[in-house]
C-alpha cells in the first residue's frame, strides 16, 4: 500500500459548530497525527468552495484518504463522497466525524466540547486508514410495473406509466374500477361530477394496449427486489406469477363504521345516515327520509370517527369540504331546506376551499361549532314538534347549550386504513404508522417512496387525502419509477453484508433477525446468503452470527476497533474520561 | 345553569326582512369585536348578537341590550373579512327589537313593509289635513283669514286663552303627547322585562337601579356614549339633531304663546326656535346626502325607515319655516293653509315614529345604557366565577 496521505477538514457550520468547538484547536491536534498530510477548517465544508478545497487538495497534494469533521453523515456523506469521486478518489475513502449533532448541539462546555471533537476526529483518522476501495454494482431492471388498487390513484398511475410505454399490471380486488370515487356524486370544491372524472380514465385504462387489468384479483405474495420483483397474484381462483421492476400500492381507505359512535343514532334511528348513504341519494337524484318525504331540516355532523380520543385521532381531511358540497347540493335540490353543519373546526385549506366555505355560508348554511370529544347527541323529537329529530350540542361560538331540529342527519364518516392493510404491508414489506397508514420514506422530501426500494405508495392508503392530492401522488410515484427505468439498471450500494460460506453453519439466525428480509437460505448447500440488493447494511446479522461468518463491508471489525482505539488514545477530557 | 336554547330556524329569514342580509356570511373570526370601540366587558359587541341571530336564538336576542349599545360607526363592517356587515346587522336588530318591544304589532308591520309604513304616513297625513280643516271650520274660529288670537281659524288655546284652557291646538298637542308617551312607556316596560328578567339576566337589587339613575338624563342630553366612537362627526350631528328636536318640543309644549302669536317676534323664544330649525335642517340634509351618496360605511345600506325619518323631519322643518314666513309677512290665510300642511307631516311623524318607528330609539338607547350599567357589575361577577370554575363544570 502506498504511503497514507490523509486530509482532515473541520467544518464550522457557520456558528453551529464553531460557537462551542475551537475548530483551529481541532486542526492543530489532528495535524500531528501519523498519516495526516493536511488539516484545515472552513466555514461551510458542504458549500461549493468547501468541496472544491477537498478536490484541489486531492489533486495537488495527492491525498488518498479524507476525513470531514462536520454534521451527521446522514446529512452530507453523499455530498462529500461525490467530491472524492469527482477528484478521482474512491468515494469510500471518506470518513465523517459527527461534531455537530453529537457534540456542539448537545454540549455547552467549550473546552470539553473541543476535546470531544478532537477525539472524534482522531477516531475517524484511525478508521479511514483502514478503509478499502469499494465499487457500486448494478443489476438489470425489469420495466413492467404492478399497480395495486384500481381507484382514482391506481388508474392515474397506470395511465401515466403506460403512456410512457411501460407495461402495467393493474390488480383490483373489486369487479369494477374506480374505488371510492365511484361511490360519490359531485366533487368538492368545484362541484364537477365524479362520474365524469372516472369515465374517461376507466375507458382509457381498459383499452390501453400496455395495461393489463386484473379485476377480482389479489396480491398473495411478493418476492425479489427492486428491478426484479416476482408478485404472485390470484385471479379467479388461480395463482399467477408476474415479473415487475416496481410496485405502486394504491389500496386507498375504507370508511369509519359510524355505529361505533354512541349517541348519534346510526343504526337505531332510521334517518341518521352516513355520507356515503347521502352520496347514493344524490347520485339517484332524490334526497328523502326513510318515510319517503323530502326533509325540511338536514343536519351534517362532522368528524364522525375522526379527531376523537375514542376513535381516530387524525383528521380525515376531505369531510369538511364534502359537507360543504352537501350543503350546496341539498340547497340546489331542496331550496327551502334548512341545512345545519355541526363542525369542530372548519378545515378549508385546499385550493379554492376558502371560497367554497364562504359560498356555503352565503347559502345560509347554519354553521354550529361543537367541542372536540363532546359530540352532539341525536334523539327522536316529539311527534308534535313537526320534525323528526332533535340534536343537542354545546355550541362553542355562543357558549350556549342548544337544540336544533332535523329530519335527516348525515354523519361525515372519516377514512380509516382498510381492514387488510396490515397484510398488504407485510406482503410488500413496508411499515405502517400508529394509525395504520402506510409510511413513506420521508414525510416531506420523499413522500411516495418507502423504506423498501421499488415499493411506492400513493393516494389515500398513505393517509386521508382528496382526489387532487391522490392524483398528484400517483403521478409522483410514476415519475420516480420512470426515472429508475430511464437509468436502465438498478444501482446497488457498495456497502452491504457478506457471508463467508466456508464459515456459515446454516443456523439461519441471521435470516430471522434481518429487518429487510435480505437473507436467503439455500437448503441444498445448507448455507445462508445475503441478497446484496436488499441489504441496508444495518449490521444486525453480523452481530448475531454465532459463527462470525458475516462481514459487513465498510464496517469490518478492524475498522471499528481502530476507531475505538482512536477515541481512547486521547489524554483526558471528552469521551475518554468516561471510558477510563 | 342557563336553559337549553331551542333554535328558531326561521329567525334569520325574519330578521332579513328588517335588513340583515349578510349575517350568514359571518364565520366568527372576532375582528369586529376587536375593532368595536363599544365592545367592553361584560358586553361583546357585535359578535354575540351576530351569533344569536345566526343560530336563531330568538329569546336570547330579545333579552339582549347590545344592539342599543352600538352607534353604527361602521368600523366593524370595514374590518369584516367576510362582508357580513356586522354594523348593518346591529342596525337591523335595533329595528327588530323595536318591533319586539312594541305590543301593538304596528312596528313589525312597518319595518317589514315600506309600502305599509309610507301608506300609513300618507293616510294619517290626509286624515290630519281633513281633521284640522273641519276642526277649524266647525270648532275653531271658522275664518281662514285669521291666523292668531282667540278668533283664529285654529286657536292656540281654548276659551280662557290661557295655558290651561281646554280646547285649541295646545290641548290637542298635550293629548297627543300623553297618548304617545303612554304607548312608548308600555313598550319601554316591555323592554325592561325582556332584558332584565330572562334566564340569563343576573338578579339586581333596587339599590343598583337607584345608584345608576343619573345615567338616564345624562346620556339622554349629552349622547355621551356616542362620543366614545372613534369618529366624532356623527355624534356631533346627532347631538345637534337631538337638541334641536328637544328645543322644538319644549317650545311647543310650554311656550306656544310666545312662538305662535304675532306679529311681533319674541326674541327670547324665537332665537331658540330659529337655532333649532337650522339644526334640524342641517342634520336631515346631512343624513339624506350621506345616504344618497353612500358617503360612509353606515350609509351603505338604507332601509326604507332610514329614509322616511329624515324626509319627514325635513318636510316639517321646511313647511314650518314657510308657515312662519307667511304669518309674519301678513298672509294669514296662506299661513293657515301651510300650517295644516305642516301638521299633515308632524302628526304622522310623531304618532307613527315615536312609539313604533325610528324615533323610539330616543327612549330605548338611554334606557339600554341605563340597564346595561345596572347589570354590569353582576354580569362581570358572573363571568369571573365562570372563569375560575373548572372546565368540566363549565362543560356540564
Ligand atoms: C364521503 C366522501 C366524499 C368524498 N368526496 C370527495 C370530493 O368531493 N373531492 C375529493 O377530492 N375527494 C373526495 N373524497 C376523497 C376520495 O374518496 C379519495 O381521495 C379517493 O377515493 C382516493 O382514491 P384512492 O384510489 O387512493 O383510494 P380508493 O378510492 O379507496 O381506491 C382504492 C382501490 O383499491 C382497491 N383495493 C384495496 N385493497 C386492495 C387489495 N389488497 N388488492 C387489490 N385491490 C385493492 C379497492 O377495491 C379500490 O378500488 C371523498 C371521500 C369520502 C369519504
Ligand atoms: S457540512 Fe454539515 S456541518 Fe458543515 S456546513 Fe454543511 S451542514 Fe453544516
Ligand atoms: S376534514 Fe373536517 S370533518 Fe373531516 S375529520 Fe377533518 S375536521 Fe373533521
Ligand atoms: S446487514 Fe442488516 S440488512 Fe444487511 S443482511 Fe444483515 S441484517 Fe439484513
Ligand atoms: S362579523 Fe365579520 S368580523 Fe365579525 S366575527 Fe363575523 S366574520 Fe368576523
Ligand atoms: S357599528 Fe361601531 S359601535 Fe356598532 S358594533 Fe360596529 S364597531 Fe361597534
Amino acid at each position: 500500500m502506498s504511503e497514507l496521505k490523509i486530509g482532515v477538514y473541520v467544518c464550522n457550520c457557520g456558528t453551529n459548530i464553531a460557537k462551542t468547538v475551537d475548530c483551529d484547536a481541532v486542526v492543530q491536534a489532528v495535524q500531528a497525527l501519523p498519516g495526516v498530510a493536511v488539516a484545515k477548517s472552513y466555514k461551510y465544508m458542504c458549500s461549493n468552495p468547501g468541496q472544491e478545497m477537498i478536490d484541489k487538495d486531492i489533486k495537488e497534494l495527492g491525498l488518498n484518504r479524507v476525513v470531514v469533521a462536520a454534521c451527521s453523515p446522514r446529512m452530507h456523506e453523499p455530498t462529500f463522497r461525490k467530491a472524492l469521486d469527482s477528484a478521482g478518489l474512491n468515494p469510500y475513502y471518506l470518513e465523517m466525524a459527527n461534531i455537530r449533532e453529537q457534540n456542539s448541539w448537545v454540549h455547552e462546555d467549550g473546552a470539553a466540547c473541543t476535546q470531544k471533537a478532537i477525539d472524534l476526529a482522531r477516531a475517524a483518522v484511525r478508521r479511514v486508514a483502514l478503509h478499502e476501495p469499494l465499487e457500486k454494482r448494478s443489476v438489470p431492471m425489469c420495466t413492467s410495473v404492478l399497480v395495486l388498487g384500481g381507484g382514482v390513484t391506481g388508474l392515474t398511475a397506470a395511465l401515466e406509466l403506460a403512456d410512457a410505454n411501460q407495461s402495467v399490471f393493474l390488480v383490483e380486488r373489486d369487479d369494477h374500477l374506480g374505488g371510492n370515487v365511484a361511490r360519490i356524486d359531485l366533487t368538492a370544491p368545484h362541484l364537477d361530477s365524479a362520474r365524469d372524472l372516472l369515465r374517461d380514465r376507466i375507458a382509457r385504462v381498459t383499452t390501453h394496449p400496455k395495461i393489463k387489468v386484473l379485476l377480482g384479483s389479489e396480491l398473495v405474495g411478493l418476492s425479489g427486489y427492486i428491478g426484479n420483483f416476482k408478485p404472485l397474484v390470484r385471479v379467479g381462483g388461480q395463482e399467477q406469477e408476474l415479473e415487475v421492476g416496481a410496485v405502486v400500492v394504491c389500496t386507498g381507505y375504507q370508511e369509519f363504521d359510524a355505529k361505533k359512535v354512541k349517541n348519534l343514532g346510526y343504526g337505531s334511528l332510521p334517518d341518521v345516515v352516513t355520507s356515503f348513504d347521502l352520496e347514493r341519494m344524490l347520485r339517484a337524484g332524490r334526497i328523502a327520509t326513510r318515510a319517503g318525504k323530502a326533509p325540511r331540516y338536514v343536519s351534517l355532523i362532522h368528524c364522525v370517527g375522526s379527531r376523537s380520543e375514542e376513535h381516530h385521532p387524525y383528521c380525515s381531511r376531505v369531510c369538511c369540504m364534502t359537507a360543504l358540497k352537501y350543503a350546496h347540493e341539498i340547497k340546489s335540490m331542496l331550496p327551502d331546506a334548512y341545512v345545519s353543519d355541526l363542525y369542530i373546526d372548519m378545515h378549508a385549506f385546499g385550493k379554492g376551499c376558502e371560497d367554497f366555505y364562504k359560498s356555503g355560508a352565503e347559502l345560509h348554511t347554519m354553521f354550529l361549532m361543537y367541542r372536540k370529544n363532546q359530540p352532539p347527541q341525536v334523539r327522536l323529537a316529539d311527534p308534535k314538534d313537526g320534525f323528526g329529530m332533535l340534536i343537542a350540542l354545546q355550541e362553542q361560538l355562543s357558549g350556549e347549550s342548544i337544540e336544533i331540529p332535523a329530519d335527516l342527519v348525515v354523519l361525515m364518516v372519516g377514512m380509516e386504513p382498510r381492514a387488510d392493510a396490515a397484510e398488504v404491508a407485510h406482503l410488500v414489506n413496508i411499515s405502517r404508522d400508529k394509525d395504520g397508514w402506510f409510511i413513506e420514506s420521508h414525510p416531506k422530501l420523499d413522500p411516495v417512496a418507502t423504506t423498501t426500494d421499488g415499493i411506492f405508495i400513493a393516494g389515500a392508503c398513505q393517509a386521508p387525502k382528496d382526489i387532487p392530492d391522490s392524483v398528484a401522488q400517483a403521478r409522483a410515484a410514476s415519475a420516480r419509477i420512470l426515472a429508475k427505468i430511464a437509468q436502465g439498471k438498478i444501482w446497488v450500494d457498495a456497502v452491504y453484508a457478506e457471508i463467508d460460506e466456508e464459515r456459515c453453519c446454516g443456523c439461519r439466525m441471521c435470516g430471522e433477525v434481518c429487518p429487510y428480509s435480505a437473507i436467503e437460505y439455500n437448503p441444498a448447500t445448507r448455507r445462508s446468503t445475503v441478497v446484496s440488493v436488499l441489504c441496508k447494511a444495518c449490521g444486525t446479522c453480523a452481530a448475531t452470527c454465532p459463527a462470525g461468518a458475516i462481514k459487513a463491508r465498510h464496517f469490518s471489525d478492524r475498522q471499528i476497533f481502530a476507531q475505538i482505539a482512536g477515541l481512547l488514545e486521547g489524554q483526558g477530557g471528552g469521551l475518554t474520561k468516561g471510558a477510563k | 345553569m342557563a336553559n337549553i336554547v331551542r333554535v328558531n330556524p326561521g329567525l334569520g329569514e325574519e330578521v332579513q326582512r328588517f335588513g340583515a342580509d349578510d349575517v350568514a356570511k359571518c364565520y366568527h373570526c372576532g375582528n369586529c369585536s376587536a375593532t368595536c370601540p363599544m365592545s367592553k366587558e361584560p358586553f361583546l359587541i357585535p359578535r354575540k348578537s351576530m351569533r344569536y341571530l345566526q343560530m336563531g336564538a330568538d329569546e336570547r336576542l330579545r333579552g339582549n341590550l347590545e344592539p342599543w349599545l352600538c352607534y353604527y360607526c361602521g368600523e366593524c363592517s370595514d374590518q369584516c373579512p367576510r362582508g357580513a356587515e356586522p354594523g348593518e346587522t346591529m342596525m337591523s336588530l335595533r329595528r327588530w327589537l323595536t318591533a319586539q318591544y312594541d305590543f301593538t304589532g304596528i312596528s313589525r308591520l312597518f319595518y317589514r313593509s315600506a309600502a305599509v309604513e309610507v301608506g300609513a304616513v300618507v293616510v294619517l297625513g290626509l286624515l290630519t289635513g281633513i281633521g284640522f280643516y273641519l276642526a277649524g271650520t266647525y270648532l275653531g274660529g271658522g275664518d281662514l283669514n285669521i291666523y292668531d288670537g282667540p278668533r283664529a281659524f285654529l286657536p292656540a288655546y281654548g276659551k280662557g286663552g290661557s295655558f290651561f284652557s281646554f280646547g285649541g291646538v295646545h290641548t290637542f298637542d298635550w293629548a297627543m303627547g300623553v297618548l304617545l308617551a303612554g304607548l312608548l312607556g308600555i313598550n319601554c316596560l316591555r323592554m325592561w322585562y325582556f332584558t332584565m328578567f330572562n334566564d340569563q339576566a343576573p338578579k339586581v337589587g333596587i339599590g343598583a337601579y337607584i345608584s345608576k339613575l343619573w345615567v338616564l338624563p345624562w346620556h339622554f342630553i349629552s349622547q355621551r356614549r356616542y362620543s366614545e366612537c372613534d369618529k366624532k362627526t356623527p355624534w356631533l350631528v346627532h347631538l345637534i339633531m337631538m337638541l334641536s328636536y328637544l328645543t322644538m318640543l319644549i317650545l311647543i309644549m310650554f311656550f306656544l304663546h310666545s312662538v305662535h302669536y304675532g306679529p311681533e317676534i319674541v326674541w327670547q323664544a324665537h332665537a331658540f326656535g330659529y337655532l333649532a330649525t337650522v339644526g334640524l335642517l342641517f342634520g336631515t340634509v346631512y343624513a339624506m346626502y350621506g345616504r344618497a351618496n353612500k358617503v360612509n360605511t353606515y350609509h351603505k345600506h338604507s332601509h326604507a325607515s332610514d329614509w322616511l325619518f329624515p324626509v319627514l323631519i325635513f318636510y316639517c322643518a321646511v313647511t314650518g319655516i314657510a308657515q312662519h314666513i307667511a304669518h309674519r309677512t301678513g298672509f294669514p290665510a296662506l299661513a293657515n293653509v301651510i300650517y295644516i300642511i305642516h301638521m299633515m307631516g308632524v302628526v304622522p311623524m310623531l304618532v307613527l315614529e315615536v312609539p313604533f318607528g325610528k324615533w323610539s330609539h330616543l327612549a330605548y338607547r338611554p334606557l339600554a345604557i341605563y340597564f346595561a350599567e345596572v347589570q354590569s357589575p353582576a354580569l362581570l361577577a358572573q363571568a369571573r366565577a365562570r372563569q375560575s370554575a373548572p372546565a368540566t363544570a363549565r362543560a356540564a
